[in-house]
């Protein structure tokens, strides 16, 4: 049980250095905001929801909203973490304490994510507390949360392990680069534009959830395209399906990268 | 005993090799990689049966809009990260003058790679939208506006978290307001990528220009803050 409270306390610690990031609240707000502000002007694919609207409904399009922009903010605010500890020179240090390299990986990993995401649920909740109100619905807080479960935190998962890993290889300036550039192609473009994965049980901005929460196909999910098998229709089998698969390639990189470090330490 | 000679002189060409040391091959590469990340989906266009004109307008994607994501990124990262910011304003050269031969290397590595790349599409018969005399236009004016936003967002912020997610939404809100932008005469010529999302109209030059006149706001304010440099040393752990 050691490994688990050591493991604990490096999550801890790495939720309160991030969570005092000002720049991360900033920034997230400033998106957020942005994002609440323009929506009138982008289109009836990320429009409010009709008055009487269920509260299903509401919040699922308020978190697909969300969810266009603000996974771009958690994965820049991610870059850094592991890249941090080598341009420190602390890698060594960590290495020297009693906790693994995959305990210490999991620690950070555990704790970004969770301080990352606190802004955006915070926002999410901000949404569903004005729906409430505006709409006369408490039920609006609770699909929040359920929305924000089903659409951003896979997004986040699956954002966060590449965040934190690619960075190592690839150094944050060009994973930064790189990762914009993949959200626009994997997310947004049509799949008859040019080969993406826009549509697809692996598209993290929410597609399949969000058709399932909302009842009726969202941005391009399940539209024909290359990788035929990862474009079943939306139902709630797939809806489940794309969040498992989204979870489950989130932590392929963080595998990867605990195998990487526990050979590197043993040599 | 000899005395120990210091140099107190360096030549011109030793400083800006130093300065492409410090500046560093992931940003140098970023414009490298931005034009093979372009190339690649016009590969796999290509292979998917997709006309000439969708390849030739992946190809122009990449110089119009990635490219300058690219320099705007890695200009972020020039500006925010220095380890020895402290250290570098107790000596005789100006931090400003500094970042800024890192800047102009930055252009100069940008620039050298989107001519290149412009020419090989156009030999390659892929250049279809405007007189390939005109590409530094396509390219050019997003990306001096793009990394003129970064730089000051970097400066102003002491946070390339913020710089980087501002930049990164402006980018990505001139992708999904396409329409919007072009429905708006005064939005227009404010546009990054006319060329790769709404085609070539009678007047896109004169657009481009304007769009180019408008980084002076922004420019301005970074050269004013780059002139108080101590202001940057109490940004956040970049």
């Amino acid at each position: 049980m050691t490994g688990v409270r050591e493991m604990r306390a490096v999550a801890r610690y790495e939720f309160r250095m991030q969570i005092r990031k000002r720049s991360l609240w900033i920034t997230i707000v400033l998106l957020a905001g942005l994002l609440a502000a323009a929506r009138s002007g982008m289109g009836p694919r990320y429009a409010s929801a009709p008055p009487g609207a269920p509260a299903r409904e509401v919040m699922t399009r308020w978190a697909f909203l969300l969810s266009v922009l603000l996974p771009l903010a958690f994965g820049m605010a991610l870059a850094d973490r592991l890249v941090r500890d080598r341009r420190l020179h602390t890698t060594e240090l960590l290495e020297s304490l009693p906790l693994g390299s995959a305990g210490r990986l999991t620690g950070k990993y555990l704790g970004s994510v969770a301080a990352s995401s606190s802004p955006i649920l915070l926002a999410l909740l901000a949404a569903s507390g004005f729906e409430a109100v505006h709409r006369g619905s408490p039920a609006m807080v609770g699909w929040g949360v359920v929305a924000f479960g089903a659409i951003l935190v896979p997004a986040l998962v699956f954002v966060s392990g590449y965040a934190l890993v690619c960075p190592l290889v690839l150094t944050a300036p060009l994973f930064r680069v790189l990762f914009v550039g993949y959200w626009f192609w994997g997310n947004l473009i049509v799949p008859a534009a040019m080969p993406t994965l826009t549509g697809s049980l692996l598209t993290p901005i929410g597609s399949y959830a969000a058709s399932w929460l909302v009842g009726s196909p969202v941005l391009y999910a399940g539209v024909a395209g290359p990788l035929s098998f990862l474009r079943p229709a939306p139902t709630a089998v797939s809806g489940a399906a794309s969040i498992a698969l989204l979870i489950l390639a989130g932590l392929l990189p963080l595998l990867a990268a605990g195998v990487v470090q526990a050979r590197r330490s043993m040599n | 005993m000899n005395p120990v000679k210091r140099r107190t002189h360096y030549s011109g060409v030793e400083i800006w090799r130093h300065e492409a040391g410090r500046l560093g091959w992931a940003a140098c590469g970023a414009p490298v990689l931005a034009v093979l990340v372009a190339a690649v989906l016009a590969a796999l266009a290509a292979g998917n049966g997709a006309p000439r004109p969708q390849v030739s307008l992946a190809l122009v994607t990449g110089l119009e809009a990635l490219l300058p994501l690219a320099v705007a990124m890695a200009a972020a990262s020039v500006v925010a990260t220095n380890r020895a910011r402290e250290l570098h304003l107790s000596l005789p050269t100006r931090y400003a003058t500094v970042l800024r031969r890192r800047l102009v290397l930055l252009a100069g590595v940008t620039s050298a790679v989107a001519v290149a790349f412009s020419a090989v599409i156009w030999a390659a018969g892929l250049w279809s939208e405007t007189p390939v005399t005109t590409s530094p236009l396509v390219w050019a004016a997003p990306a001096a506006w793009l990394a003129s936003l970064a730089i000051f967002a970097t400066l102003l912020s002491r946070s390339l978290l913020l710089s980087t997610s501002v930049t990164a939404g402006v980018w990505l809100a001139h992708q999904i307001f396409v329409t919007a932008f072009a429905a708006h005469d005064w939005a227009r010529p404010l546009y990054l990528f006319p060329v790769s999302r709404l085609g070539t109209y009678p007047g896109w030059t004169i657009d481009r220009l304007l769009l180019a006149a408008t980084i002076a706001p922004l420019a301005a304010g970074a050269v004013v803050l780059l002139h108080r440099p101590e202001w940057m040393l109490t940004e956040e752990d970049a």
